[in-house]
Order: C-alpha cells, then structure tokens, then sequence
C-alpha cells in the first residue's frame, strides 16, 4: 500500500504493466531453440514488447526501492522464494520449490531450486537467502521498508541454514502474511558482500550502474539504461523456468521500456503502434475504442482496480504542545467527530457522476475499504451509503446541523456556521475533479467548503507532522493482503490519518480495529482470518472515518501481437510474461 | 582587456555565492523534505525514514547543510540525488549533451534565419515582405511554445512523418552509424521548430529595428551620396554597425542554453535536463536543484561577460579600461 502522489493511474505499480511496441524492427530472430513437443512446431521465441513508462527509474536496488518506477523494472530482474499468482492470487512456489511448517506456524522451512543461476553464471544458493536477510534487510545501516515488515513486535525473523538448498525462518510470533511476505527478491551474496562490509550498500546499484553489473535470476536482464530515454532488457538465457512443453522460458527476446514524460505522449506513441501497450484513463475510452479494428489492438476491461479515493476529517483530538489547543479548530473537531455529520457527507457523495463525469463510466463505486479486486479478503456485505441530499438533510437537522438564520449556510447547536477547508495534491487532476463534484453538493447541503490543491509534500506535512487540515481527499493503493494496510487501520499508526500514532485508541471501534489486526495477523487458519477482517470493513463503513469515493476500472489496450495473454486486474496484462509469446508476423 | 576580464570573474564569485545560499534557502523554505513522500507509505516506518535522513544530513539545520554542502563543493562533489541514487554529476552529465545538443541546434537555426530575414525586412521597409515577415514573427511571439509543440506532435502523429517525441527511436541499437545519426536528426525537427519559432520573432523584429536606425544615420547618407553600391552600404557599412543589440542578446541566449528549452523537452519528451529539473524541484531533491541553479548562474554570468567582450572586439568604440 501506497499512497498516491499522482493520478489514478490504474496497475501500474504491478511488475509489468505499462507497455508498448515498436513497429518494424529490423533485426530477424532465427529459433533459438526447438520446441521438444511434436504437435507443437511453432517456434515461440524472438520478438520484442516495447512499453513506455512517464517515469525513470530511480535505482536498480530492490531493496532500497521506494516507488513503481523502479519496482517495475527490478521486479523483472529478481525474484523471491515465492510469487503471487497473477490469475488466482494464489501464492506459488519461485526459487523456494517447496515448504514445510512446523511447531504452530514458527517453523518455516524452505526447499530452494538446486537448478537456478545468478545471470553472471554463479549458483543460487542458501547463502544468498541469507545474506539478503541477516545482512541487507536486517542491517541496522541500511534503511529500507522490508525490514519494517518483517520485524513483527520488534523482533526479527532467525534464518538458519540447513543445507546449501534448505533454509529454515524461525518467527517470533505467528504471521499470517509470512509466505506473501516470501516473494521479498533475494540478491546475490557474492556480489554485494563487498559494498556491504565497506558500508556502501545504500549507494549500490543506483542508476549510474553499468547494466552487465546487475546480476539477478530473474527472467530478464538489464541491457541498457538511457535515462530519460529508455530501459531495455534481455532475455535471460539461462533462467530456470520452463514451460509444460519443456521449453525454456521466456519466450519474448527483449522488453523495452521507453521513457516519455506524460500520458499523453504515450497515447500518442500507442495509436501510432509505437508502444504495445497503453493503460486507460476513462477519458480515453471513447477516443481508443473505435480505433480497435483498425489500429489492431485490444481493450481489456479486467474490473476494480486497487488506487482509492476517499475523503477523510480531521479527527485529532490531542493536544499540541506548543499552542496547548487542539491541532485543528475546537468547534470543527466537534462536527468531524459527529458520526451523524460523516453520515450525512457519505450521503451527499455523488458516486455516479464522478464514475460517469471523470471516468466516462468506467468506475466502480467503492463501499468497502478493500478493492472488490482483491479476492478473498474482499467484503461486499458492508455499508453503503446512497446518494440522497434530502436524507444527508435529514440526518443534518435531526443532528443539530440545520440554516437558523436563513443565510444558506447552516450552524451548529452552538450557532457556528459549518465552513472548512478541503484539500487535495495538486498534481492529480482526478482527484481535483472529485473535489469539485464533492464540494458542490456540501454546499447544497448548506456547508461552506472552501477548496485548495496543495503540493504533494506541503500535503504530507499537514497529514503526518502539522495536522491543521480540517478535510483532506487524498487516496491509498490498495493490495490483496489487509495487513500490510496495518498502518492505516491501527490506532498507532502514523497513516492513521484522522488521528494518528494514538497512545490508546481514542474510540471503541478503533480499539475493536486494533484488535482484529492483532488478531488477524497471527490467525492462520484462512477461514477466520477472512472472520475477522470481514468485521473490519464493517466496521470501517459504520464508522466512516474515510469515506470512499470511486475506484477506476483497470483497463488497458493491447496490441494483437501476442499468445497466452492472461489479463487480471491484480496482474495487469503482462503478469505470465515469461509465458507470453509473440505471433510470428510481428517478430520482424 | 584580461585585466578586465579577470576582474569580473572575481566579482562572480561573491556573486554565485550569494546566489547559492539564497537558493538553497529558498528551498529549505518549502515545508517537508524530499523523504516525506515517504511518510504516506504504510510499508516505512519512521526510524527508517529518520535514517534516510541521517544518512543525507537533511536532519541538521539547514545552514549547516549549506556548509556541507559547500564544503564538497571545493572538492567537485555537487552532493547525491536521492530521487535517482546517484552522484549528482553523473545524472546531469547524462541529460547535459542532449540539452546542448537541442540548444545549440535551435540557437544556429534561429540565427541563421533571423538575421537574414531581418535585413531583407529593413530594406523592404512597409513593403509586402516586411509586413509578411512581421506577420510570421508576431504569429511566432505569440503562439505559446507548448502548444505548439502539442500542435506539431499532432500533426506528426496524423502524418507520421515525423517521430512522436523523444530523441532516439527504440531500434536505434541496431542502426549503422549514419542510421543512427538520421535517426536523431527526425527527431530534433520538432522541438527545433518550437524553440526557434519563439526566439527567432524577437530577434527578427531586432535585428529589423536596428539596422533600419542605423539606415537613419548621417554617414549611411554619405556612403550613397559617394555612389557606393547599395549591398556595400548595407552589408558593409550598416549591419556593422547593427549588431550591438544582436551581441547582448546573444549572451543572454547564452544562459538560457541550459534552462531555455525546458519547457519543450518536456512535451518532445527529449531527455534533456528540464524534465530532470521540473521533477527534481518538486520532490525536492535538493542537491540535484543546487546543481542545476549553479549552472544557469555560472552560464548567466559568463554570457554577460562574453557579450561585453565581444562588444568591446565588434565595436572600437567601446573600452573597458
């Protein structure tokens, strides 16, 4: 999870997703190998996918990697002892092949792939699984997030080595998400031990790296990085994975990122089968659709995407110690804290028209604090809140909110008029556009909303270190696992925006909300688990501390040059690259 | 003359001092550092985000900073980016070709036609060339750049002529030499067009203006009453005498050679230094912005002295000492 500094912009921090192609290249890719299948004499290799990306990467280090640009390409180039199955969410094995539990969910021990090669020729081993855990991510040097995942109650998982393929964790209290938590890439020992013992690991692998030094399993390779320019790599001819065929994988020769600075340039690179891929925002829907026939290429609409939107009150009722008052106004906070006064804005939410208005209806209207994209945590049975001002009205009145003097504004039981402040980042102009739909109807219920799009950080500031905003329209990228959301949900948390890093939890519910995450995450029984955090998002929609706006459909077109495309919302289009392979026409 | 010109490299270094510090405070004034953005990240805690900024200085007061940064300054070391982890250096070396490639490129063509249609202009004052020249200059000045480049990019696309933005095409790897130098010349087309079609109204219009006063003056008279031919009174006599103006502006063009295009290379998605720039500022990232403002400042101050000098090399009657 996430927060988002730009747009909506749908999967596009999932390994693969923003992509596109080149045309005619000149380059013939004789077969490389053979299919050993007899009925299957087409020849799958070669070929190339060419994407494009509106950002650079910022380093090649998986482990310092802090954001999707980066995440996309090094997600390539390394793997974890397990994956995530794009279609089925499943966990899979990756470099570990097998696992066992022992001793109440303590115990895991992994059976690594004796088959599987570091680019520069070198064997994977139990020792780079080590190493990237004992010294990378454990390191107290080297800052980095993987480490506040894996450090449950302060404590830290042991490794212990078995044999050159056997590994065994030993955790110090149960957790649930540890096999997800499994796909943390793994990064060679023999390679980084140096930079490590010099203590200059977190200035390893940055940008300036020649491509031949960054050695991975994965099943492409870094070739070329021209910042500002593009990204190509290689296919790995010595990756492990092969298919049911017995072909060695992958099949596509080369995967070229190209670098643009805005969308638009990549809508244009895309109509003009420059790139193969493109992701959608709503508003280009009408524009690509009827291109489909002619430009050869496909729209998948795969559903809910994971980046919501949602507008959240200041509900901070600790005091600051410099001015000894509360951080946002004392009468505001009354009416944030009023679950009446939520309940009434959450009716006034024109769901609808911001689907139809900002994403020409291809949205999906969200009630749950998890996106009905993420399977099986996924809660559809909680709250929902209709669109209806004469009900927000009513709410309003019978809470005390009601025009006294009839100026159009309406007061409090203590004759204040109802004026805030809303704010948004200003660099996304969806989330501008809610604000303005959002806004426009508060007033019809008599509230004076007074509107700003403020810098990212500037935004930041006021979310987590000032705390004056009254109320804030911001969003979160969502996952398939509640827990990593932890951080929102838990009262103690820093992202707990309304009222963060609580010393106790402030209500009820959220006492309740702390409990369920402690719960859920040493719950290993799938069952309960999926119990308890249907609860949460109950409660979450009774209680409106965030109330949620709209998620985008993730949909993206694809040229009509490749087999085996699976598209998902969780995988994007490409999440079995190494499967996918390209029709012999195109490989020219 | 060296004299001279050692004095005003002296003055420059108080100079960019100064400007150093006011920058750097000015974005020290902007709230947050570049690791808040960090902070709406469930997955950091904020020991580790604390950590990052230890290991950055960015928790000592800024003056401090400043001095640290200084300090490495002496020694050529213009600090880390932490947007792109990466020595400073190495980032803007990458982007700074192709700046100077694309500035340099419109600077020759925007000069080369200028400065020709401003004369032809001068002479054919109020004649149909003039005022059709003035019409293209006036269209030039005021057709704001990014729309322009929007416009052409649209054109490029219907056409598909031209390449799409960017500088190299993907299969650029695989051309030969001459391929590759074809290649980059496609796409320099647009964004060439779009800068030099700003930049080449004003000049025109100056270059116009000047050479018509000088036409004015007494000794133009004289040369045509003594029978030369017209090209020698103009081209010989007239434009000499002409192009003060040009130089001035010729240095200030010099500093914007870095900056000038900015706008451009991020619509043409020419991987230059704006586009670099424009992301640095905004997720403050510090160093690399520090990097970027000394330049523009050292690339100010030098064109200003360049044109003086070439001023005082131009026309005899200027002296410096």
């Amino acid at each position: 999870m996430k927060i988002q500094s730009k747009q909506l912009n749908k999967n596009k921090f999932y390994a693969l997703s923003i992509l596109k192609k080149l045309p005619l290249i000149t380059v013939v890719f004789l077969f490389l190998s053979i299919p050993l299948d007899a009925d299957n004499q087409i020849n799958q290799y070669g070929g190339q996918i060419v994407l494009a990306t509106t950002s650079d990467p910022r380093s090649f280090n998986p482990i310092l990697a802090k954001e999707t640009s980066t995440t996309a390409i090094t997600g390539i180039i390394f793997e974890g002892l397990t994956r995530t199955n794009g279609e089925t969410l499943e966990i899979e094995p990756n470099l570990a092949k097998s696992w066992e539990v022992k001793q109440d969910g303590l115990n895991w021990v992994f059976h690594l792939r004796d088959d599987v090669f570091w680019t520069n020729g070198k064997k994977f081993t139990a020792d780079d699984v080590i190493f990237t855990f004992n010294e990378l991510i454990y390191n107290p040097n080297i800052p980095n997030s993987s480490r506040d995942i894996f450090t449950i109650e302060g404590k830290e998982f042991k490794l212990k080595k078995i044999d050159d393929y056997t590994v065994e964790f030993i955790l110090p209290v149960k957790f649930a998400p540890f096999l997800r938590g499994m796909s943390q890439e793994i990064l060679p020992k023999h390679i980084l031990e140096k930079s490590v013992r010099e203590n200059k690991f977190s200035f390893t692998w940055g940008t300036d790296t020649l491509p031949k030094d960054i050695i991975g399993t994965g099943p492409y390779k870094l070739k070329l990085y021209q910042p500002g320019e593009r990204i190509v790599l290689e296919r790995n001819p010595k990756y492990w994975r092969k298919s049911k065929e017995g072909n060695r994988l992958p099949y596509i020769e080369r995967i070229i990122y190209l670098i643009v600075q805005n969308q638009d340039t990549d809508l244009l690179k895309f109509q003009d089968g420059e790139v193969d891929y493109y992701g959608l925002r709503g508003s280009d829907y009408p524009l690509l659709k009827p291109k489909e026939k002619s430009n050869n290429f496909t729209i998948y609409d795969t559903g809910a995407s994971f980046g919501s939107n949602f507008l959240v009150f200041n509900q901070n009722t600790s005091i600051n110690p410099k001015t000894k008052k509360t951080y946002a106004d004392k009468n505001k906070l009354s009416w944030f804290l009023n679950k009446d006064f939520r309940r009434a804005i959450a009716h006034a939410i024109d769901k609808e028209k911001i689907v139809e208005i900002l994403m020409n209806g291809l949205g999906y209207e969200q009630d749950s604090a998890m996106s009905p994209s993420s399977g099986y945590f996924y809660n559809p049975s909680v709250s929902k809140y209709e669109y209806d001002l004469d009900n927000a009205r009513q709410i309003l009145k019978n809470a005390g909110f009601f025009d006294r003097d009839k100026d159009g504004i309406i007061e409090d039981k203590n004759g204040n008029k109802i004026e805030f402040n809303l704010y948004t980042n200003s660099g996304s102009t969806e989330r501008i556009q809610i604000a303005g739909i959002i806004r426009k109807d508060l007033q019809s219920l008599g509230m004076k909303v007074n509107f700003m799009a403020l810098e990212f950080n500037n935004l930041v500031s006021k979310l987590t270190a000032t705390f004056d905003w009254d109320a804030i329209i911001i969003g979160l990228t969502g996952g398939i696992e509640p827990h990593f959301g932890k951080n929102v949900w838990d009262s103690s948390g820093q992202l707990h925006m309304w009222y963060p890093k609580q010393d106790k939890p402030a209500t009820e519910w959220e006492k309740r909300v702390d409990e369920i995450f402690n719960q859920g995450v040493q719950e290993l029984n799938e069952k309960k688990r999926k119990l308890l955090y249907d609860e949460w998002q109950v409660i979450i929609s009774d209680e409106l501390p965030v109330i949620y706006t709209v998620l985008p459909a993730s949909i993206f077109a694809v040229r009509n040059k490749f087999e085996n495309l699976k598209p998902t919302p969780y995988g994007g289009a490409f999440h079995n690259l190494e499967e996918i392979y390209i029709k012999e026409k195109f490989k020219k | 003359m060296i004299n001279y010109i050692l004095r005003r490299i002296l003055i420059a270094m108080p100079l960019l001092l100064v400007m150093s510090l006011v920058t750097f405070l000015a974005i020290n004034l902007a709230p947050g550092n570049f690791f808040d953005s960090l902070r709406l990240d469930p997955q950091f805690s904020e020991e580790t985000i604390k950590h990052y900024e230890s290991l950055y200085h960015l928790d000592k007061p800024v003056i401090a900073q400043y001095f640290y940064w200084l300090k490495n300054l002496l020694k050529l070391d213009f600090g880390y980016s932490f947007f792109y982890n990466c020595p400073v250096k190495k980032i803007i070396a990458g982007r700074l070709l192709n700046t100077l490639l694309l500035s340099v490129v419109s600077l020759f063509f925007t000069w080369i036609i200028a400065i020709p249609l401003g004369i032809i202009a001068a002479v054919n004052r109020n004649k149909f060339v003039d005022r059709f020249f003035s019409l293209i200059s006036f269209v030039g000045l005021s057709i704001p750049g990014f729309f322009f480049a929007l416009l052409l990019l649209y054109f490029a696309s219907q056409t598909g002529i031209l390449p799409l933005g960017g500088m190299r095409s993907a299969n650029f790897d695989s051309l030969s030499f001459f391929g590759r130098i074809f290649d980059i010349a496609k796409h320099i087309i647009i964004p060439t067009i779009v800068i030099s079609a700003s930049a080449f109204a004003g000049l025109q219009r100056i270059m116009r203006g000047s050479l018509l006063d000088v036409l004015r003056q007494q000794y133009i008279l004289t040369a045509r009453a003594k029978g030369l031919p017209e090209n020698k009174v103009i081209y010989f006599h007239a434009l000499r005498n002409a192009i003060n103006p040009l130089i001035t502006v010729f240095g200030y063009e010099f500093s914007g050679l870095l900056s000038g295009a900015a706008l451009t290379e991020i619509i043409c998605s020419w991987p230059g230094l704006g586009s670099l720039l424009l992301a640095a500022v905004r997720a403050q990232d510090i160093y690399l912005v520090m990097a970027s403002m000394l330049m523009g400042g050292i690339l100010l101050l030098a064109g200003n002295l360049v044109s003086d000098v070439l001023l005082a090399w131009v026309d005899p009657r200027i002296r410096y000492d």
